[in-house]
């Protein structure tokens, strides 16, 4: 925080308050309610008539349902390495981020649970995964895992919120009535003392270091889901560090442009300061020359070997039909990025945001690149199936459910800002008295 | 030879080559010729059962002609003598059943008379085939003399209402395998004598049986032109019995049921879940514990 210093502890509070929706916020929430009610449709819909209503076939079972999966779990692990990652480091400038990416952890993580229901076709089905599940499938893994994930991330961010509540429980008169008894309920019990401070400060410390390993076993496991299934392009050992170098990517890139968009439309530039995203931009090429790394291995080595089965894969991928994707999820996704960001005048804020943007949109095409082609392509394929089933492009059904869910992860980030405030006042007032005591 | 014989033999042979290529392209290029085909099956003496056979005849090869609608008739075709009206399949075959409206029609006379009526499908016309079939019955008997094991089998047909011995019958006689029946004896064929009956020495030792050393052996009558096909089954203990294997999902292993997951699986997961879990836990517990002190505190004041 560049000017914390000569900020009052009134005047950051008055600003970190969270904020009524003016014009522009009722439009945009309205937009994401018209895309959420729209997903809404088309999932009455799938259950109304079954997944006949999506494109997915004998081929391509697995479409843009679960691209959208891996995606949202990718983007969650966000959570882990900007508070956990970063507050075990004590990496001094996180503060200001480490509540966004917190709630983009908690969103994503909570619509990668719900898409792969709808991806299930018939949901009343999915206590059978708890009640006959077999611990020796992945998919079990997964289950575990998303919900453990779900739960630390969502106490994460509860037990981090516990004295900004306190703060907004005592602005009652500012903030008016709407939330108050939420917040009351959420943390009338919270004093600050020094006892409660110590067990929570204990809280978050473990938080942290659990969180970890389990963000890792996520994304490990997501990918495993692909690794431990005998298919071209999945059919790899490294998977696992692939997702994963895949996921702080795309994280990081949900992060700087969720900070622009708050910084600019909350007006927060004194608290998310160019600072940040000069850090960040630092950050972020780092895990995009990783992720690189990672692909130039993933596809450079089987391309060398070109083994007969995967050809047809690989081909389509580097000048077939799938070419224009493949390309466009590399270079934008990656390339272009680190370009922007390598340079001290990439990483200003809008550049910054710009980079974000083509981070995580290429991240998208690269998840629906990881899961579709490859589908076309078995090892053995079958016989007697309809010319239509070697070719795959979602349904209007499959798009607006997976608009729809990528909306309600926006929502709810939303919705959280409207309510708490987006970045800790309790944390940043912390962090100016220790300041101005170091001087 | 002298020159002009040479040339006379070449010229002889270049035409008797044109007249056999010729020949053979007339055969080639002449219509194809359709027809039906009935053939009478008697499993184990009580399921008769017809299989219809659409097809048509190109130079010497018979083809199948799928999806022909097929008219059978018992004895007369007659409305009363119906017996089903059937399509053939991408094979061209289609199997007819016997029905039980026809039952005291089929008991009362020895020989009887299929008539199949394939219906007309431009540029084929209209075909008619009859097959003439006499009631005969197949049976089987095992004996073991001095280790010897023997297989007699013995058929008989329906004269009147007598059943008589039937001679002159050429059947197979062996051992059911998965990919056919694996002759008893020596001979591929074997045929009954004046009794109807015919018997052979079992001279293969050794051969697999089901778990309890059963295997099945068959007496098969095939295409017989007066009792059609004839088939006996049964079941002996001669077999060597084949050890159970451990069945392959029966195992502890990560590719057997949910109750049979690797004990090291279950460690591992278990203690995995049970550790992240108790974190939760004692977390949930730490934040019951800020709530007291939170309310000891407001009661206070």
């Amino acid at each position: 925080m560049e000017n914390s210093t000569v900020l009052t502890s009134e005047q950051i509070t008055s600003d970190l308050l969270p904020q009524k929706f003016g014009k522009r916020g009722m439009i945009w929430t309205g937009i994401l309610l018209l895309f959420c009610a729209f997903g809404a449709f088309a999932y009455y819909r799938q259950l109304k008539y079954g997944l006949v209503v999506t494109n997915m076939r004998d081929y391509v079972s697995w479409g843009i349902y679960i691209s959208n999966f891996v995606f949202f779990v990718a983007i969650s692990l966000v959570g882990s390495l900007i508070t956990a990652i970063f507050r075990l480091a004590n990496v001094p400038w996180r503060t200001p981020l480490t509540r966004i990416s917190e709630i983009i952890a908690v969103s994503a993580i909570t619509f990668a649970a719900l898409i792969i229901i709808v991806d299930m076709g018939r949901p009343e089905r999915l206590l059978n995964l708890f009640i006959h599940g077999r611990l020796q499938s992945p998919i079990i893994w997964d289950v575990i895992v998303i919900s453990t994930y779900f739960c630390l991330s969502l106490f994460l961010l509860y037990i981090t919120l516990l004295p900004d509540i306190s703060i907004l429980i005592n602005a009652r008169e500012k903030l008016g009535k709407p939330f108050s008894k939420l917040y009351r309920w959420l943390a009338s019990y919270w004093k600050g003392t020094t006892a409660q401070e110590k067990i929570r400060n204990r809280c978050i410390t473990i938080i942290c270091i659990v969180i970890i390993p389990v963000a890792f076993s996520i994304h490990t496991v997501t990918s495993w889901l692909f690794a431990t299934t005998y298919r071209p392009g999945w059919d790899s050992t490294n998977f696992g560090a692939y997702f994963i170098s895949g996921a702080f990517l795309v994280g990081a890139g949900g992060v700087v442009v969720a900070m622009y968009i708050f910084r600019r439309y909350y007006n927060l530039e004194k608290y998310i300061t160019e600072k940040h995203f000069e850090k960040m931009g630092r950050v972020v090429v780092l895990l995009a020359l990783l992720y690189l790394y990672f692909n130039i291995n993933e596809y450079l080595v089987p391309a060398f070997k070109m083994k007969k089965p995967e050809e047809a894969h690989l081909t389509q991928l580097f000048a077939g039909e799938y070419a224009p994707l493949f390309w466009f999820a590399i270079l934008v996704g990656m390339i272009i990025p680190i370009f922007i960001m390598l340079f001290k005048k990439g990483r200003k804020p809008l550049p910054m945001f710009i980079a974000g943007v083509m981070v995580v949109v290429g991240a998208w095409f690269k998840r629906y690149l990881i899961v579709t082609p490859t589908l076309l392509h078995p090892f053995l394929p079958m016989e007697d199936v309809p010319a239509s089933y070697h070719h795959y492009f979602p349904s209007w059904e499959e798009w607006a459910i997976a608009m729809g869910s990528l909306a309600g992860v926006l929502l709810i980030i939303t919705f959280f800002a409207r309510v708490f405030p987006i970045i800790s006042i309790y944390k940043t007032l912390t962090d100016k008295n220790e300041t101005q005591q170091s001087s | 030879m002298k020159p002009s014989n040479h040339h006379k033999l070449f010229i002889l042979v270049l035409f008797l080559f044109g007249t056999t290529i010729s020949k053979i392209n007339a055969q080639d290029s002449s219509a194809a010729e359709s027809s039906v085909n009935l053939r009478y099956f008697a499993n184990n003496n009580n399921i008769q059962y017809l299989l219809v056979q659409s097809r048509s005849k190109v130079g010497k090869k018979f083809q199948p002609l799928p999806k022909r609608a097929v008219q059978v008739y018992l004895d007369s075709n007659r409305a009363e003598d119906f017996i089903s009206s059937t399509v053939t399949d991408e094979t061209g075959t289609a199997k007819v059943l016997i029905p039980t409206t026809l039952k005291d029609q089929w008991l009362n006379s020895a020989k009887h008379k299929f008539i199949a009526i394939m219906a007309a499908t431009p540029p084929d016309e209209e075909k008619t085939t009859i097959l003439e079939i006499t009631k005969a019955k197949i049976e089987i008997d095992t004996s073991t003399t001095d280790g010897t094991r023997t297989i007699k089998v013995n058929v008989k047909y329906l004269d009147n209402k007598d059943w008589v011995p039937a001679k002159d019958v050429e059947m197979k006689i062996g051992v059911v395998r998965s990919t056919g029946i694996l002759s008893a004896g020596d001979k591929e064929s074997y045929t009954t004598d004046s009794s109807g009956t015919t018997s052979v020495d079992l001279n293969k030792d050794s051969l697999a049986g089901d778990l309890q050393g059963n295997y099945v052996l068959v007496a098969k009558v095939e295409d017989n032109e007066h009792y059609g096909n004839l088939l006996i089954e049964k079941t002996v203990p001669w077999g060597v019995a084949r050890k159970a294997e451990k069945n392959f999902f029966d195992q502890r292993t990560l590719w057997s049921t949910r109750f049979r997951t690797p004990p090291w699986l279950l460690f591992m997961a278990y203690s995995i879940v049970l550790s992240v879990w108790g974190t939760i836990f004692y977390l949930v517990l730490q934040i019951v514990k800020v709530k007291k002190m939170g309310r000891t505190i407001r009661s206070q004041t």
